[in-house]
């Protein structure tokens, strides 16, 4: 089989193509693992967020790097490193605080609550070495309205670590999330939700 | 241009106006940023030679550049010979700037030193590549690792410019002997006035009690849970705390600058996170602290602003916030560390802003919802008739109160910090001189009273 070049296009966060590195499971587990990311977004949209909390592993890592307009040449480093700025670098204990500051309903920019669309495609699965874990690539498209006319829009690429917990909620459990976004200056107002 | 309709600060009178008037706006571009110090760079930007990084100064795009001998040189990021933007990347390093344009060549020092085709294009009598770098940026100051630019050759030196604010700035940035590195950045915008980001660091310590109560309450629950759980001292205040009591200062500089803290009994501590290493570490060095600074300053510390629109937190939150129409800021948001603490301090330090003071920070988010609510309320015609109230604390202010420098109101809980700071925007708006605005800044502090000619007014 013809060797598929590494991709440069998407700096930082390229990924070698499917048939040159990884493999993905059965359908039937790709459809388990759709529907869990479904059902994240529902809950995300309708602010069950204590319900959200237990889709969430106790050693999960909840990232989204800042991205740089950088160029062309020093374009590997467009993504801040592990320990380098980032919107969001959250323990579970870290999100659960997030929740708590939201059900306050104190918390003004989320009060009155947006209304928010996950709509969420281009869903990729691939096995691990650890028969329970899965990596799941996805790109989500999150519209928020809000107040009268309060409108915006966030894109972007998620980069996950699933894994199956029989005994859980919902069949599985998110372990890592990087989350990239479609913008290097925010042009949005706050990221006062979950991606 | 004449704001007195509009501004009379010495009376707390400010309307809706000077937020939302793209005159006044357009006045702003020319008399407060194009002649004001305003904030480029810190030296962990630009470690080595060639290391560059964008800012702006107001609208206009600034390329900051470490040069070979060490030094550092702005000039404004447009090629002379159509308006392009040279440089396209925020950051990084090179030799040489290529416009993308027509491929006009420039150095590091913003010398143009290629012109394609120059021999057949341009008659060599007339043309001079050396008169056709783009604009320097004439002033330039390093502050303790710092870079302010000014364009206007007639403003004050920037130590004068500061003035008593150094106070302040120092308590900031000069606490430890290694200074600061930055450790993370945010980048986003707020579809509002970028005054109300000046103003607010300024000024207000007074909306947090409500605009922050969500995030106040859960983490100071998450707080008592870290203390229970891990044995941490109950003799720290905490920033909830802090919050519900009036007891604090604030500050009015000459030009603008203003700052607010609450004031911490005896013995406490103002930490820059509330999280357990960095407490550690903090009450480890408290001493080198105090003798650099002063025990009060180790121990007070909280919101800043250096006019026109450089902002600091005592978190390590630095930030410039640049206008994009009366409408707009862009936030460029820093956090900065101290350069000499172990890396579980710095990180903790990172997290903790980014957690609360970014686009996804708990306390941010509620800012941007006031600033943006005014902004929209303000385009109604009624809505920008009557004054707002500016006049909290109003003639209560004295010089050098409590030993600290600057004209200074008795409580955290005050409006010293915004007419001061409107104050010298409009000085700055009509246009006078820089001659005539620091006559006048030098009369007006000398009519405070001093506090030692009245200390009734400490509480």
């Amino acid at each position: 089989m013809e060797e598929i070049p590494e991709s440069e296009t998407e700096a930082g966060v390229a990924t070698m193509p499917i048939t040159a590195r990884r493999t993905a499971p059965s359908v039937d587990v790709c459809r388990e693992l759709e529907q869990f990311l479904f059902e994240e977004a529902d809950l995300l949209d309708t602010w069950q967020f204590d319900a959200w909390l237990t889709m969430l592993a106790d050693d999960i890592h909840y990232w989204a790097p800042v991205r740089e307009n950088l160029f062309h040449r020093q374009r590997k480093n467009e993504m801040a490193a592990p320990g380098g700025s980032a919107h969001f670098d959250e323990t579970r204990e870290h999100l659960a605080e997030r929740v708590d500051r939201l059900k306050t309903h104190q918390a003004w920019a989320e009060e009155p609550a947006s209304r928010t669309r996950h709509l969420v495609t281009n869903i990729r699965v691939f096995e691990t070495d650890n028969p329970d874990e899965f990596e799941v690539e996805s790109s989500f498209y999150v519209f928020r309205t809000r107040s009268e006319r309060d409108f915006d829009s966030v894109v972007g690429k998620r980069f996950d670590v699933i894994r199956r917990v029989d005994d859980s909620a919902y069949g599985f459990q998110l372990a890592r999330r990087k989350i990239v976004f479609d913008m290097a200056m925010l042009l949005v107002k706050n990221l006062s939700l979950f991606y | 241009m004449d704001v007195s309709d509009w501004v009379d600060a010495r009376n707390g009178f400010i309307r809706g106006e000077i937020f939302t008037s793209e005159e006044v706006y357009q006045a702003e571009l020319k008399n407060v940023f194009a002649r004001s110090w305003v904030f480029l760079a810190h030296d962990s930007m630009l470690k080595k030679a060639g290391d560059f990084i964008q800012n702006y100064i107001g609208e206009d795009p600034v390329v900051v550049v470490r040069q070979a001998d060490g030094s550092v040189k702005a000039w404004l990021n447009q090629c002379r010979h159509r308006g392009m933007r040279i440089c396209r990347a925020d950051r990084g390093n090179t030799r040489y700037f290529m416009c993308s344009f027509h491929g006009w060549v420039y150095d590091r020092e913003g010398s143009l030193v290629q012109v394609p085709h120059e021999e057949e294009a341009y008659a060599p009598e007339t043309f001079d590549k050396a008169d056709y770098g783009p604009r320097q940026v004439p002033r330039l100051h390093n502050y303790k690792g710092f870079w302010f630019g000014n364009w206007d050759e007639t403003a004050p030196d920037f130590e004068d410019y500061i003035g008593d604010f150094k106070y302040i700035l120092d308590s900031h940035i000069d606490r430890h002997e290694g200074g600061l590195e930055v450790v993370g950045q945010h980048r986003w915008i707020i579809p509002a006035n970028w005054k109300y980001n000046a103003e607010q660091p300024s000024n207000d310590s007074y909306h947090a009690e409500t605009s922050h109560a969500s995030a106040l309450t859960v983490l100071e629950r998450s707080r008592k849970k870290r203390r229970e759980e891990k044995g941490e001292p109950d003799n720290r205040v905490s920033m909830a705390t802090r919050a519900a009591a009036a007891r604090g200062k604030q500050f009015s500089g000459g030009f603008g600058h203003g700052a607010g803290w609450h004031e911490m009994p005896e013995g406490a501590m103002r930490y820059q996170a509330e999280l357990p290493a960095t407490m550690e570490w903090e009450d480890s060095v408290r001493d080198k602290v105090e003798e650099r600074l002063d025990p009060y300053r180790n121990a007070n510390r909280s919101h800043a602003n250096l006019f026109p629109n450089f902002m600091m937190l005592a978190n390590g939150t630095m930030r410039v916030t640049h206008p994009r129409g009366p409408n707009e800021m862009e936030i460029w948001a820093w956090t900065f560390a101290p350069a000499e603490a172990p890396d579980e301090v710095k990180e903790e330090i990172r997290v903790n802003v980014l957690r609360t003071f970014s686009a996804a920070g708990m306390f941010e988010q509620d800012d941007a919802e006031n600033w943006l609510e005014e902004q929209r309320i303000f385009r109604g015609y009624m809505a920008r008739q009557d004054p707002l109230v500016y006049t909290m604390r109003i003639g209560d202010a004295r010089r050098g109160l409590g030993g600290v420098p600057g004209i200074i109101a008795p409580s955290v809980y005050a409006d010293e910090g915004a007419r001061g700071m409107y104050h010298h925007w409009a000085e700055l708006m009509s246009g006078d001189s820089w001659d005539d605005i620091a006559r006048r800044n030098a009369e007006r502090l000398a009519q405070v009273p001093h506090a030692e000619a009245d200390n009734s007014q400490e509480i």
